[in-house]
């Protein structure tokens, strides 16, 4: 089940992986927040965000190149808007848009490989978002990897048979072919939310999942929250103070 | 198209958060109410749906192909309140697990695909569901979702200062129309296959709507689409003063709209006060 890479590293055990999912949060909040509002010594700012960053992957065991390659993905998204900024005259604009969206990134990837998504989201709910989404989220990444099998398998059903998408010649009975299997697709999901539901009543379901083990907030969380938000802010403190 | 961080200005992204997280609220309060029984499972599963229907292509041209989006067949299938629902548990999930769209920017990308994207989609076959025109309103309703969410997220981008010359503009422009049409096309199929695999998951509108009143709101919603498109493009009044003064106005620009945030969030809580007493006195 573990086919994100993510997702195994959340498995850890280091001091990062124990805290609060809430405190991460904040923390993760603050540091987004100070990353989008800087705009003075950006290029000093990222560089120091940088280094903090790979300094909380090493502390949290979690393998650094693997989750800077994993954050790239944001990368393509701000080489179009890089390029299209450059073609309407203004190509310093494209950098602070990288480094911006890439630093945000890893940042979250740094919060998801250190907290097992289920605690995330019961850490949420806690903080006040709403629990029926959050139980839609569960089920959606529970889901998701079983759903895309059956969509693969009905896939290479398809290719066996000589299908392809890329026949343009045949397009409309190809058109029709994709559509049927995915109104399948559908119905089978449909089906299969069905046998869910009747399993988990089954299983004495009562409308709310129960945890087997709580979220505490203890002290060394909260001073992990102070000492994880104040560090991007001084940080930027000192950036702006030594240009100023 | 998932906006990352850093690419919308911090009043554009703390407006949409702000819009986003009472709408969410309230729509999943009635997708709760919506649905017959505890329905957590279906939605979570179809969610995953939606996810899983991008690796099912369709031939589009030449050697190119292209998915499912999804917003509007869930509307179709489901309802408006829990189709939206759905969209924002998958965007919430994208941003958090895959790093697909900003966790500042999930305001911004909700209310543009699982809100306002998810309604405009819903708003013809609501109209014409029941009518003669229904193969059209599954059409219609698959590009206008696609639609108006595409030219909400160029409008923040401009509005947000990111730059783009006019042959830019009008090209993806073009590419935004072309997918619209992609999506109706695939969402028109989907539901007619899926009306004769399983047709109890086909959601029927009731056949009693003013086709008048339905055209007015169809016209409404594309000329605010397009129309905040337009305003966002063309330089407004701060920027022109912006342009006059460069520096004077810095501060007190940002004193500006520190003041609307603030009167948002005033406005937001007496609102929100309102509601629950008016809430109050109908529950006696």
């Amino acid at each position: 089940m573990h086919r994100l890479a993510p997702e195994r590293w959340a498995r850890g055990s280091s001091p990062l992986h124990r805290r609060d999912p809430r405190a991460k949060v904040v923390a993760l909040l603050v540091f987004l927040i100070a990353l989008a509002t800087a705009h003075r010594g950006l290029p000093q700012f990222a560089l120091g965000l940088f280094v903090l960053l790979v300094a909380a992957l090493l502390w949290a065991r979690v393998p650094v190149w693997g989750a800077l390659v994993r954050a790239g993905i944001v990368l393509p998204f701000s080489a179009v808007f890089a390029v299209v900024s450059w073609m309407a005259g203004d190509a310093a604009r494209g950098v602070p848009l990288a480094i911006k969206s890439y630093l945000s990134a890893l940042a979250v990837l740094l919060l998801i490989s250190t907290t097992p998504l289920p605690i995330l989201l019961r850490g949420l709910e806690s903080m006040g978002a709403p629990h029926f989404l959050l139980d839609v989220g569960q089920f959606l990444y529970r889901y998701f990897f079983v759903i895309s099998d059956e969509a693969q398998r009905m896939n290479g059903a398809a290719a066996a048979r000589g299908a392809s998408a890329r026949q343009w010649r045949l397009g409309g009975q190809r058109f029709q072919a994709a559509a049927g299997a995915l109104a399948v697709l559908f119905a089978r999901s449909y089906a299969r939310a069905e046998d869910i539901h009747r399993a988990m009543l089954a299983r004495g379901f009562e409308g709310r999942f129960l945890a087997l083990s709580g979220v505490r907030f203890q002290r060394i969380d909260l001073l992990f929250t102070a000492v994880a938000s104040l560090a991007p802010l001084a940080l930027r403190i000192a950036v702006e103070r030594a240009l100023a | 198209m998932h906006i990352p961080d850093g690419f919308l200005a911090t009043p554009v992204w703390a407006t949409l958060d702000a819009a986003a997280a009472p709408a969410v609220v309230y729509l999943t309060r009635r997708a709760q109410r919506s649905l017959e029984e505890n329905k957590v499972p279906l939605l979570g599963v179809l969610g995953a749906f939606v996810f899983a229907a991008q690796m099912i292509n369709f031939p589009v041209g030449p050697g190119t192909t292209g998915h499912l989006v999804g917003g509007a067949l869930l509307a179709f299938t489901l309802g408006p309140a829990p189709a939206s629902v759905v969209m924002a548990a998958i965007l919430a999930i994208q941003a958090l697990v895959f790093q697909d769209g900003g966790i500042l920017a999930l305001g911004a990308n909700i209310t543009n695909m699982a809100v306002l994207g998810v309604l405009a989609g819903y708003l013809p076959f609501h109209i014409w569901g029941g009518t003669k025109w229904r193969k059209l309103s599954l059409f219609a309703g698959g590009a206008l979702s696609v639609l108006v969410s595409a030219c909400l997220a160029l409008a923040e981008l401009l509005v947000s200062g990111v730059k783009m010359p006019p042959s830019v503009l009008s090209v993806s422009l073009a590419l935004f129309t072309v997918s619209a049409i992609l999506e109706g096309a695939i969402t028109l199929a989907v539901m007619q296959a899926l009306e004769r695999v399983q047709p109890k998951t086909v959601h029927y509108p009731q056949p009693n709507r003013s086709p008048i009143l339905a055209g007015v709101a169809l016209t409404a919603v594309l000329l605010a689409t397009v129309g905040v498109l337009f305003a966002a493009g063309g330089p407004d009044g701060i920027e022109k003063l912006l342009n006059l003064h460069p520096a004077s106005l810095d501060a007190n620009f940002l004193r500006q709209a520190s003041t609307g945030i603030l009167g948002l969030v005033l406005i937001y809580g007496a609102c929100l006060v309102i509601g629950r007493v008016a809430g109050r006195h109908r529950s006696l």
